[in-house]
């Protein structure tokens, strides 16, 4: 089976699939945090962001039916959550019907926007780096070698044992047809167990074959990374982008 | 799976995405949870270091196994197994999966992954304690893991809305978190007696005996 959809538009040609991964990281951990600090319920603001994103995502030429798609499969979630804001002050009776239609929703809406963005600069982010390459990134970045080896492994072995699910969910449909009579728990835990003991099994085979091949606890990244003057310039451009609209956007200037 | 579904696996299951709660307690998060990785990654032998990581991507993969209930699914969170399984070294795992999951799928942030990692961490730690306690029957104690592991993430999450100023409400909603936490208890039981049956050493309390 192909699990092609992650690397699906990593290898396209465009100047920002050329920057350094490190670069990118840094950039939308930078992004979020700016998004995430505007103060609750200032809502214009967002809207520059989003503008900005948007050039991001024109510039790696990435099918905005695509970015789209995947961020609508989202928004209910977030949705979701930003609704707790009102819903949960109706609950408590901290607020009334009536104010509940102003100040909290304008909060709502907010938390919608802050997460909305926060999921466009990691759709961005994924369609425009290798997943292995982030890895290595985050590792130059010193993130824990611990963290570094797990996610390594967690990559090459997700998806085989995605297959191995279905394979155990065909078997199990196939015992047991039409509607579970029996201990319906029992019968999904056992589909559980068994894959949890295939995964066990064979990460034994893959630490022999691992240390056959030199394995020290460390896995080594066989491509240099360096990061160039283009790379910097679109760093610090981003970077004074992000600073203006946090700074300098007033939302008592622009009415809103 | 019915959308229907998916929502209230997103609600139970607990990932917060960036920018629901409150910057300050996220960034935190972060630092507390990266110490944490240091502290339960401290001595792992590198036979552990295959054995975190594939478990890591099983323990992902069977959460996707959804469970028809009350006319919708269901998505385990199995922190219960996970701390029953991996011990201490669960948290490190944690992360790297939320990691994995926020990077790949967008599912959570990037930001919050700290926070979801405190959460949910918490919920496997907890439930290895309580694993760890033989004077509990075994099947009672599994029961138990599976339970706390949901009830204890649930209850943080609550807590850490509530500072967001999201009022007292969130914590009214724990009621929901019951029906899953108790459909997990049954479930980390089952999975229990599977092991038990098959491959006892799993359970065993050092990995080092595991490849029985």
């Amino acid at each position: 089976m192909k699990h092609s959809f992650i690397d699906r538009y990593s290898d396209l040609d465009s100047p920002v699939h050329r920057i350094d991964s490190r670069v990118k990281l840094l950039l939308v951990f930078l992004a979020i945090i700016t998004v995430v600090s505007e103060p609750q319920a200032r809502l214009f603001p967002f809207a520059f962001y989003g503008g900005l994103i948007l050039v991001l995502i024109l510039m790696s030429r990435l099918p905005l039916v695509f970015v789209l798609k995947r961020f609508m499969l989202l928004s209910p979630f977030i949705l979701l959550a930003a609704l707790f804001y009102p819903v949960s002050l109706l609950i408590s009776k901290e607020a009334q019907l009536a104010s509940i239609r102003d100040e909290p929703f304008r909060v709502a809406l907010s938390i919608f926007c802050k997460a909305g963005l926060s999921i466009l600069l990691l759709i961005w982010l994924i369609s425009t780096e290798k997943f292995h390459n982030l890895l290595i990134g985050m590792r130059k970045l010193r993130m824990p070698r611990l963290i570094g080896i797990i996610s390594a492994l967690m990559y090459r072995y997700i998806f085989i044992f995605g297959d191995e699910a279905l394979k155990t969910t065909r078997a199990r449909e196939s015992r047991t047809p039409g509607k579970l009579k029996m201990n319906k728990v029992k019968v999904y835990s056992n589909q559980m167990a068994m894959i949890f003991l295939r995964s066990w099994e064979r990460s034994v085979m893959i630490y022999q074959s691992m240390l056959s091949r030199g394995f020290s606890g460390e896995l080594p990244a066989m491509q240099r990374m360096a990061i160039n003057r283009n790379d910097m310039l679109f760093f610090v451009s981003f970077v004074l982008g992000l600073l203006a609209i946090r700074f300098f956007v007033d939302p008592l200037v622009t009415g809103f | 799976m019915d959308v229907y579904g998916s929502l209230i696996n997103r609600l139970l299951l607990m990932h917060i995405a960036d920018g629901i709660i409150d910057l300050r307690i996220s960034i935190a998060a972060n630092v507390v949870s990266v110490a944490l990785i240091y502290v339960a990654g401290r001595k792992v032998a590198p036979d552990e270091i295959p054995k975190m990581g594939v478990t890591g991507a099983a323990l992902f993969v069977a959460s996707l196994v959804h469970i028809p209930f009350a006319g919708t699914s269901i998505h385990p969170g199995l922190l219960g197994i996970a701390g029953i399984i991996l011990g201490k070294r669960a948290f490190p795992v944690i992360f790297t999966l939320l990691l994995f999951q926020s990077l790949v799928f967008q599912h959570g942030g990037l930001l919050s992954v700290g926070v979801n990692s405190l959460n949910m961490g918490a919920g496997a730690f907890v439930a290895w304690l309580i694993w760890r306690q033989r004077f509990i029957p075994e099947y009672l104690r599994a029961a138990l893991a599976g339970f706390i592991g949901i009830m204890v993430p649930a209850l943080l999450m609550a807590v850490e809305f509530h500072l967001s100023d999201y009022g007292r409400g969130i914590f009214y909603l724990l009621s929901v978190y019951v029906v899953a936490a108790a459909l997990e208890g049954f479930l980390t039981l089952f999975v229990v007696k599977f092991f038990r049956k098959t491959k006892p050493g799993i359970l065993s309390r050092t990995w080092k005996s595991h490849d029985d």
